[in-house]
Formats: structure tokens, sequence, C-alpha cells
């Protein structure tokens, strides 16, 4: 049995009080702490509290968000997924090649960014496939598949940078709607249907049972190897389309365009209340993580921190995070690999 | 039924069948097998490849990996994984290289002494608190990596003095680079210092079993956090290689190495679920990934290649080496 | 369904199994089994550990695959192999460990697998799936609300939706399903019991139902018949009007009783000495409360008590890998260090493990390594290990315990079960200096002949001065090697009997005592 603290509160839509297994602190906590957080910086900075600045945190916390979704439903399932800057690499490249750039005459446009994302399902699909039939555990294989995306990303590359000259992509990341650039409408999409996903589907709801008791669901006759692939594959999908973001951001496609995001994901979405093993969490959980993530960067370089120091506070969030998640839960003998 | 004396034992019953299987035949060969797969494949392409001069390059260059690759073979023999390997290496550069105008001739050790007491922190971090090494290391990698971006001020810095390390670019017998000798050196010395006390015993019964290990009574903590500090210090021996070659210390020097180790270290045969392996395995991956490394040009591949390679070579090892009647349900 | 079995559907039985045999390496865990389940009927199955209980059911829905004989559902030869056809056949059951999803709802639980019209295209409707979830529950008259999750209900709860989950395998098939329910009171309060039983009564009115626990009184209450199983075999039907406990638990020892166990203990022992070894006083950990116990040099201390009365966990507590909250335990008068693992070996108390294969013995190591794991100084010269000493000693001890195996250098896992149990026993004797043994179920899947030589070096060990605690797999095997007996219920040790020699007492005696 998982803590009393995980509560779901999306799931439990029933009228019944639940007061038994006490407030569950660990879904009121992330949404506290961005608050304090956000309050915090407001105090300590003068630029930090306009508005241009919030705007600032959504619109840089968009592509975060996009991949955070993704890996949601892979650490839902107990799984770990380090393939994001090679997915993410491998369709940067790709859709710059694809939509109007100074390398070819290429201007598929929608159509160049649609095929990148279906890359980046090939290879989340790939990292599933190799999960259930060589049954190799699912950071290595994660690993060795986005090496295999960096891999295709510097074959497509070769030594020219891409540069796009297509209208729409370059939009993206300029106009605003509401004060918000188009790309971070995207990832508010990507947030709504991932949640979609994770509350009305199959799909969504096998993946969080697989992370809550596997071995359950094969007894009850559930084949669970295809959900794996399937979420593998939506991960990638995910990812492919944070590789376009990126792409969108820079005008250009560059091979390290996903460099630093699979941490990052994976402190945004251990922040915001996912645990490692799985069976608990959450789309809005993560949501919460990526601006909890993005609230402190921006913060800390608002108050004169060297941007350096943003990969360093990560590691020591999830770090702080994890043990925190663990430490209640932690009995004598028990392994720790 | 009457008392059986303790020479009389009853009839036995038949015993778990079957010896090592071919897959693990295969496996304890691996290495050996690819290394001269891979020689023979180079010099069909290229007849000049099989020369001194080519061979000693190869092997110079694959000294840091064996090292980096050598002391995380411990960790994974423990039954973990050490990822931050990598970022304290290119930390441990930047030290080096800030270190030694003041501390000179003793910047070597102080920066080996530095790394192993960095993964020994982290050791206790993962024993202690029970954060899964993998997620305790890869916070690690990004913290170190940090902290090399801000001391060096996100560049790399010029070794002025390059006496301090002019010993590594030595060549024994004109030949073996000092380098390699130093990490053959260092290979046989742990390998040695297993074999002829108990930690062997604990090392693998950690890896192979842990709860087994800590109902025997074994010091399974002390030896994770142990190995954990060995993975560190090869690090910034690691570390000291590079800065020998490269005149310079950066914060991202080393990188690109994460990926090449752990494919050394799981081409080497040795399982990523602990108990079976060696540091003599990893030295041969680091070989096999090196001949990869330099051998893909001259065979006409491009080196981007070199990446897909990897991660293939990484899924396909760990596949054929991986214990799959311990972990009953792959995440 | 073929035609001629439809003739009469009452006289039909709902489930036969005939000359059901299972072998496991070196145990035959079903040696012909028989078992007839009529229509309407709630038919308890009662035995003791390792009388085939659990492979049976295993068998039933199809987790287990038989070496030998047939399982007929209501005329009809099948066979099992998945959980699945188990259910298409119309049988399920509801297992011991729960086999719930603890982070879905109540309702995903109950429909799991077999959605129906829950799930269209892959989208979720719940209100659909909560209408098939409550029309469940309604089956069971339970008022569980659907879209609770179901870690937030109680056990008993839980176990409701578990029932209201096997139900579904009503929908499958057209005929009264056979709905086989494991130990399903062990972890329950009496009310909660109480609430049980009318729920299986109610289950009978449409449904047959297997019933099993080693509450015999709970069996005789809620069953027609009750089947008994002894070493694999069935021994016998016993319709429950009138029948006694004591009647029921005869069949379940039969005329092997204690006599077929080592009573080695007539050896003259000198006189018990002044202070005993282990002084245990107010022990409390998580699972058990204020437990006093004291073994003296040379006794062998059986503790016993149904499953969940916490003598496992005493006994990893004695041995520092089960935390304590209070309690002193002193060792030959010194005060033991209950902190961890080692501390414990190194004041000379050894434990054999009953997970062997997990905990016991590291697999892929040589038999000589995991002789020597934990007293590496039996092998070492200093700091160095010195591979003739360890060859010597480990040599000397494999023929002393007459361990069979090719060589000290061969990998534990190969060797048969008992030559494993004897190699970790070993363990804790190479350096001599075993002052207190910690037995867990040592004979655990053990076949007789290598549970008489276990029950020998229990006993030479006993007679060497080595206080032992037992948890042993039976009680016949806990009656035939103690010297004396703790019952323990509920945490608690809550009697202690004598078993000497010449007056041992009878199994009843202690089951009295256990419930």
């Amino acid at each position: 049995m998982t803590s009393p603290a995980d509560a779901d509160t999306e799931v439990v839509v029933a009228p019944r009080p639940r007061p038994r297994r006490g407030v569950s602190l660990g879904d009121a906590g992330p949404p506290i702490a961005l608050v304090v957080i956000f309050a915090v910086f407001s105090l300590l900075s003068d630029d930090f509290r306009t508005l241009g600045n919030v705007q600032n945190i959504m619109d840089a916390a968009a592509v975060l968000a996009v991949v955070t979704c993704g890996i949601s439903f892979v650490l839902m399932m107990g799984s770990i997924d380090l393939s994001a800057p090679g997915v993410m690499g491998a369709s940067a490249i790709a859709v710059s090649l694809l939509v109007a750039n100074n390398r070819n005459d290429n201007a598929y446009g929608l159509l160049g960014v649609l095929v990148a994302l279906l890359l980046g399902s090939a290879l989340g699909c790939l990292s599933g496939l190799a999960l259930v039939s060589l049954k190799v555990p699912s950071f290595m294989t994660t690993l060795g598949v986005s090496a295999v995306g960096l891999g295709l990303a510097t074959l497509m590359f070769a030594g020219v940078q891409p540069n796009i000259r297509d209208d729409m992509l370059d939009s993206w990341a300029v106009q605003r709607f509401l004060g918000l650039a188009y790309l971070t409408w995207i990832a508010v999409a990507c947030v709504l249907v991932g949640w979609l996903i994770q509350r009305y589907s199959r799909l969504g709801r096998y993946a969080f049972a697989i992370g809550g008791a596997e071995e359950v669901l094969a007894l009850s006759g559930v084949k669970v190897a295809p959900y794996k692939v399937a979420v593998f594959t939506l991960a990638g999908t995910f990812y492919g389309l944070a590789g376009v973001m990126v792409t969108s951001q820079l005008s250009a496609g560059l091979v390290q365009a996903g460099k630093g995001y699979d941490f990052a994901a994976i402190t945004a979405a251990v922040v915001g209340g996912t645990l490692l093993t799985g069976g608990r969490g959450g789309i809005l959980h993560s949501a919460v993580g990526v601006l909890l993530v993005t609230v402190l960067t921006n913060g800390l370089v608002q108050v004169g921190v060297s941007p350096y120091w943003q990969g360093g506070v990560q590691g020591l969030i999830v770090v702080a995070a994890v043990a925190a998640a663990v430490l209640p839960q932690r009995r004598r003998n028990q392994v720790t690999k | 039924m009457t008392t059986p004396v303790l020479a009389t034992p009853a009839a036995d019953q038949a015993p778990v069948s079957g010896g090592p299987t071919v897959g693990q035949r295969l496996t304890s060969f691996m290495p050996v097998i690819a290394l001269v797969a891979l020689l023979a494949a180079l010099t069909f392409a290229d007849p000049d490849f099989l020369t001194q001069r080519s061979l000693t390059a190869a092997v110079r260059t694959s000294a840091p990996l064996a090292v980096l690759a050598a002391g995380a073979t411990l960790v994974v023999l423990c039954g973990g994984i050490d990822l931050s390997i990598a970022a304290l290496c290119s930390l441990s550069t930047v030290l080096f290289a800030m270190w030694l105008p003041d501390l000179g001739g003793l910047t070597t050790l102080v920066v080996i002494g530095a790394a192993g007491l960095i993964g020994m922190v982290q050791g206790i971090g993962h024993v202690v608190l029970r954060i899964p090494s993998f997620i305790m290391t890869l916070g690690g990698m990004s913290i170190f990596a940090a902290v090399a971006l801000v001391i060096s001020d996100a560049g790399p810095i010029r070794i002025v003095d390059r006496d301090a390390t002019k010993w590594l670019t030595l060549y024994v017998g004109g030949i073996v680079p000092m380098s390699f000798v130093v990490a053959v050196i260092v290979v046989a010395a742990i390998s040695l210092v297993l074999k002829l006390t108990p930690l062997e015993s604990f090392v693998r019964a950690t890896g192979y079993s842990e709860s087994a290990a800590r109902l025997a009574g074994t010091p399974v903590d002390l030896v994770k956090v142990a190995a954990f500090t060995i993975s560190g210090a090869c690090a910034g021996l690691a570390a000291v290689m590079l800065v020998s070659r490269n005149f310079s210390g950066s914060p991202t020097m080393a990188d690109n190495l994460l990926l090449p180790a752990v494919a050394a270290i799981v081409v080497g045969g040795t399982a990523i679920t602990g108990g079976h392996g060696s540091l003599w395995r990893s030295l041969a991956g680091a070989l096999v990934v090196t001949l990869l490394r330099v051998g893909l040009p001259i065979v006409g591949v491009s080196s981007a290649w070199e990446q897909i390679l990897y991660g293939a070579i990484i899924v396909a090892a760990v596949a054929l080496t991986l214990d799959r009647s311990k972990v009953l349900i792959i995440k | 369904m073929t035609a001629q079995t439809q003739v009469n559907a009452l006289e039909v039985n709902a489930l036969e199994v005939r000359g059901l045999v299972k072998h496991y390496p070196g145990v035959k865990a079903l040696d012909g089994v028989d078992l007839v389940v009529r229509q309407h009927e709630v038919l308890g199955l009662a035995g003791e550990n390792g009388a085939g209980k659990s492979t049976l059911l295993k068998a039933l829905v199809g987790l287990v695959r038989p070496d030998a004989g047939e399982i007929w559902v209501r005329g009809e030869k099948v066979r099992l192999r998945s959980v699945v056809e188990a259910a298409d056949h119309g049988i399920g059951m509801v297992f011991q460990e729960q086999s719930l999803v603890p982070n879905l709802t109540a309702a995903e639980n109950i429909v799991l697998g077999s959605e129906g019209p829950g799930v269209r295209r892959g989208i979720y409707r719940w209100d659909t799936m909560r209408k098939l979830a409550q029309a469940q529950l309604d089956k069971i008259g339970s008022h569980i609300d659907p879209l609770a999750r179901t870690d937030t209900l109680t056990f008993a709860e839980r176990q409701m939706v578990e029932i209201a989950k096997v139900l579904r395998i009503e929908e499958r098939t057209s005929h009264p399903p056979v709905i086989i329910l494991d130990e399903p009171t062990s972890v329950l309060e009496s009310k909660e019991i109480e609430t049980l039983f009318t729920q299986v009564r109610r289950l009978r009115e449409f449904a047959s139902v297997v019933f099993v626990s080693h509450r015999l009184d709970e069996v005789l209450d809620v069953c027609d018949r009750v089947s008994v199983l002894r070493g694999g075999q069935s021994v016998g039907e016993v319709p429950t009007a009138g029948a006694a406990p004591a009647e029921l638990h005869r069949m379940m020892i039969g005329s092997t009783g204690s006599d077929d166990h080592y009573h080695g203990n007539l050896a003259e022992r000198s006189d018990e000495p002044a202070r005993p070894r282990l002084v245990v006083r107010g022990l409390s950990g998580a699972t058990f409360r204020d437990v006093d116990l004291d073994v003296h040099a040379g006794e062998i201390v059986g503790i016993v008590g149904v499953h969940g009365s916490g003598r496992e966990d005493v006994c990893r507590a004695l041995f520092g890998a089960e935390p304590t909250l209070a309690g002193e335990v002193t060792l030959d008068g010194d005060k033991l260090d209950l902190s961890g693992t080692r501390a414990a070996c190194a004041a000379g108390i050894g434990y054999v493990p009953a997970e062997r294969k997990i905990e016991g013995m590291v697999g892929p190591m040589s038999v000589a390594d995991n002789m020597t794991l934990t007293k590496q100084k039996s092998r070492c010269s200093g700091p160095l290990v010195v591979p003739q000493k360890q060859a010597t000693l480990v040599d000397k001890w494999i023929e002393r315990l007459s361990i069979r195996t090719p060589h000290r250098g061969t990998a534990i896992q190969r060797l048969s079960g008992g030559n494993q149990q004897k190699v970790v026993l070993a363990r804790w004797l190479v350096a001599g200096d075993i002052r207190l043994l910690l037995l867990d179920h040592p004979t655990r899947g053990l076949d007789i002949g290598a549970r008489s030589e276990v029950y020998s070096l229990m006993r030479e060990l006993a007679n060497s001065g080595v206080a032992a605690v037992l948890l042993a797999d039976s009680l016949e095997e806990a009656i035939g090697m103690s010297d004396r007996i703790i019952v323990m219920s509920d945490g608690r040790a809550t009697r202690e009997v004598a078993c000497p020699a010449g007056g041992k007492p009878t199994p009843l005696d202690l089951v009295k005592e256990m419930v």
C-alpha cells in the first residue's frame, strides 16, 4: 500500500468524506510552496513582481511543461525516461530541415512539424519496445535511445546549422495572444490534453495502475506490455513537439536543443509530487512542479544569482524531494539500488 | 522415523539443473571477442591501422575512459549506478587548473582526494537517505556541472605550469603511454585488493542479493559508500589525465565521456543488476569503445554514427548480461 | 456445455478435481488430490501448512499447471492456463494477499481487465463504470462508494471490493460461479468476520464457495462440508453438522503426529544454568508488544502462533533486522545492541531466514564463499584471505554436515534445498562462537530426508550448548523439537508450555492457546 498522503484529488470526486487518512498534505505541498516562493521573490526583487516578468516566467516554462507532460506518464508507471535530449535534438533538426530553411528548398510547414512529432513517437516507441521485449530497464534503454537520437540529429545536421525561414514557426515564439506567446498556449494545450489522457483514457489510467501494482494487472488478465510501449511512444511525441518548440524559439535547428531537459523535467515532476516508484502524481502535479522550477530559476536570477547555478539548484531540489518522499517509508533491510 | 545420524544422509534431491547458459558463456568472453573482431575489421579496412603508432595513440586515448569506467564498475558491482562520473571529472579538471598554481606537485593527489570525498558524500546520501543511486548521482551530475560552471566562469582555464602533469605524457619503453600504464595499475590494484581481502565477497554479495548480504552481517552500507568514494577518486584521476593532454581545465571537458564509460562497463560484460563482472572487463570494454571511436572514420563511417552505435551497444550489451531471474518486473 | 451434462443441472458438481498431482523440486506438493464442490454449497478446505492447500487453489485458478490429474467444471473437463481462462469457466479467487491496485478507484478495480461498456474506444466513461461497479457491490449489499480510491478503504472494505470483483465472472458464464476465498479472515476483526460470514452465506444463493481458513471453528461455522488435505492428499470429507474442531484437527494431523518428528532431547542435560543465556524483557515493536522470553544455553524454545501473531518479527528484531520501540535484551548478561545485524552477528547470534533463496543465501556465489560470508576472520590471516585456510575449513564442514555438493566452489544455487540450508546453517558455525541461533522456518520447502537431517543438526547444536529459538513449520515440528514452547497471539506472548522429552503436549493443546 502506498502512503496515506497519496490521495489523488482529481480521481476521487466522491461526495464521501475521507478524513480517515488525514488531509493529504502531499497534494497541497507543491502549490503552497509555489505561492510561498513567489511571495518571497516578490519581496526580494522589484523586477520579479512585474507583469512582464510573470509573462517571461510563463513563456520560459513552455518547453519544460511539454517535456514534463511526456515524462510524467513514464514516471507514473514507475519507469524513467532519459531520452528527451536525444529525441528533442532529432526532432529539432528534422523540423528545421523540413520547413523553409537555408539548407534546402523544403517548405512543408505544418506537415514538417507533424513529421518531427512522428520521429519523436518512433524514438519513444523504440525505448518502449526495448524495455518490454529485451527486458532492459528503462533508464538504460532510454539512455541508449537518447544517444541514437543525438546521432540521428548529428547525421542530419551535417556540419551546417539549419536556420529556419518559416513564418508560422517563427511566429509561434514571437506572436502573443492574451499576453502569452503562442508557444505558451501550445504548452497549456499539452497540459490539458495530458490531463484528459490521464483522467479519461484507458492508456492513462493503466499507466497509473502499472505504477501502483503491475502484477495485479497481469493477474486480472491485462497485458501490460502494449500499454508500456504506448506510454513511451506518447512521451516521445511530447518530446518531439518540445524539440519543434525550441527550434521555433531559436529560429534554428540545434543538435543540443534538448540538453538538460531530461533532468529538468524529472525535477519538475518529482517536485510536483510524482513518486519515482510510480503510481502517484499526475499531469497537474507536474504542471505545478514546472512552474515551481521555473519561478525558482527566474527568481534566483532576478535576485542576482549566477544563471550557471540553475542545474545545481535543480539537482539539490530533486535529491531533497526524493529524500523527503522516501524517508517516511523507509524500513530496515530495505534494498535501495 | 528414527534419528538419522549425520553421516548417513537421505537420498539426494535433484540439484537445480544447469551450468552457465550459452548467453552467459558468450558474455563472459564478450569484451575479448569484440576487441579481436574490431581489430580484425579495422585492419581489413585499413591495413595501415595495425601499426605501433596508431595502436599507441588509441591506447593513450582510452586511458581516462578506462579509469572512469573502472571506478564506476565498483558501484555497478554493488548493484547501483554512478551517472555523475563524467560531470565530476569535468569539475575535477577545473579544480586541478585552479589549484595548480598554489599547490604545485601536490595538486594531483589533492584533486583525486577531493573527488573521492565528493563521491563519498554521494554514497552517504544514497545509503543514509535511501535515495536510489541512479537519482542521487543524476542530481550530483547536475550539481557538479553547475559548480564547475560557476567557479570557472564557464570557460576553460589554461595551465601554464605543465611540469605537474608531464609524467603522464611520458611513454614506458618509448611505446606504452604512461597514462595507460597508470590505468592498468589502478585496475590491477583495486582488483588485487578485492581478491585478497573479504571485500570481494562483500561487494558481490551486496550486488547479487542485498538483503541476504545484510542478514549475513556483511557491512553493506560501508561497502557501498566505499564504492562511491573510489568511483569519485577515479573520476579525479581521469581528470588529471585529461588535463595532462589538453593543458587546460574546462567545466564540460569530460561530459561526453559518460555514455562511452557506461558502454565500456556493459560491453565488458558486467551485469547492470550487480554482482557479476570485474574491473578488468571494463578495461577491455574501454578499449573496445575507444577502437570503435577511432576506427569509424577509418572505415569511412561518419562520426555521427558513433552516438547511434553507443546507444545500440548499451541496450544490446545490457540485454545480454542482465540477470533476469533477479528482477521480476522491469521498470 | 455438452448436451449430456445438462440432464439435471443440480446433480452436476460445480467443480470436481480428480487425482491432481504437482511436483516441485524435491517436494510433492499435490499427490493425487480429489475434491468435489457441489452447486450452492460452501465447502471448507482445511489442512496444515504444507498440506498442499495453496498449490491446489493456484491450480484451480490457472496459476499452477498440474503435472497430472483432471479438473472438471460442471461435468466438463477443462484445462486452466491462466486466471482469465479460469474466470471464463466461472472460477474466481479472492487472494489472501489482496489483488487490488491501490491507486485506482474501487470501480476500476472491480471491472479491471473486463471493462465492457465502461470503456469505449479506449476512453473511460466514468458514469457507466460507476454503475457497473455499483451493480456488483449491490449484489453483496455493500455500501462502499465505487469512486473511492482503493487505498482509502479499510481492509474489510477492500475485501468486499475483491468479492465484488470476483463476482464479475458471472458476466462471463451463464452458470453459477465458483468463488474461492483464501484465508479471508486472517486480518479481520471479529465484527468484520461476522459481516464476511453473512456475505458468504449470501453468496451461496447464487454461487458455490470454497472457504479456506486455518481457524477450524470458523470453517465449521460457515461451511456445509469440510474437505481435509494432508501431505498433498485428500484424507476425507466431513459434514460440518455436529463435527467438532478436535475431530477435524485429528484428520489434519493424522496418525503421523509428533512421533514423526525428531525428539532428540532425550540426552541427559546437566542442571539448568542459573541464568538464562538470552533474556528478553518487554520487547515491543510495530507488530508485537511486551514480549518476555528466556532461553537457556542448550535449550530449544519454540514460538508458535497463527499468521499475524508477530513471532517472525520478534525473531528478526532479536537479530537487529527489525526496529524495536522498547524493551531490553541481554545475552549472557550483556546488554544486546539491537540497532543492526552487524552487532547481532558480532555478539554471537545467528539467523536462518525463512526466505532462504532471497534472504538466506547469495545464489550465484560459491558454497565456500557463502559459508564464510559472515565469519570472514575464519578464512583470513590479518586482512588477507588465505584460500588454503578457507578450503580446509569449508571442506571440514561439508564433510561434518554431509553437504552434497560437487565442489566447494560450486554456486550454492545449484545445490538442492536441504544442502543449501545446511550451508546457511554452517555459516554460523564455522567460527565456533555461536551462542544463540534464531531459526525462522528452517525446514520450509525441504523434503522429509533433508528435514530430519536439519533436525539432527539442530539437536546436536543444542546439546553442544547453543541456545536456539525455533519458528517451526508445523505444530508437530515445534513440539518435537522444542524443550519449551511460547505461544504468541496478536503480538503478545500469551502462554508458555513446557515440552519435556517425556511429556509432550498435543498439537490440540497448543491450538487452544493460539486462537
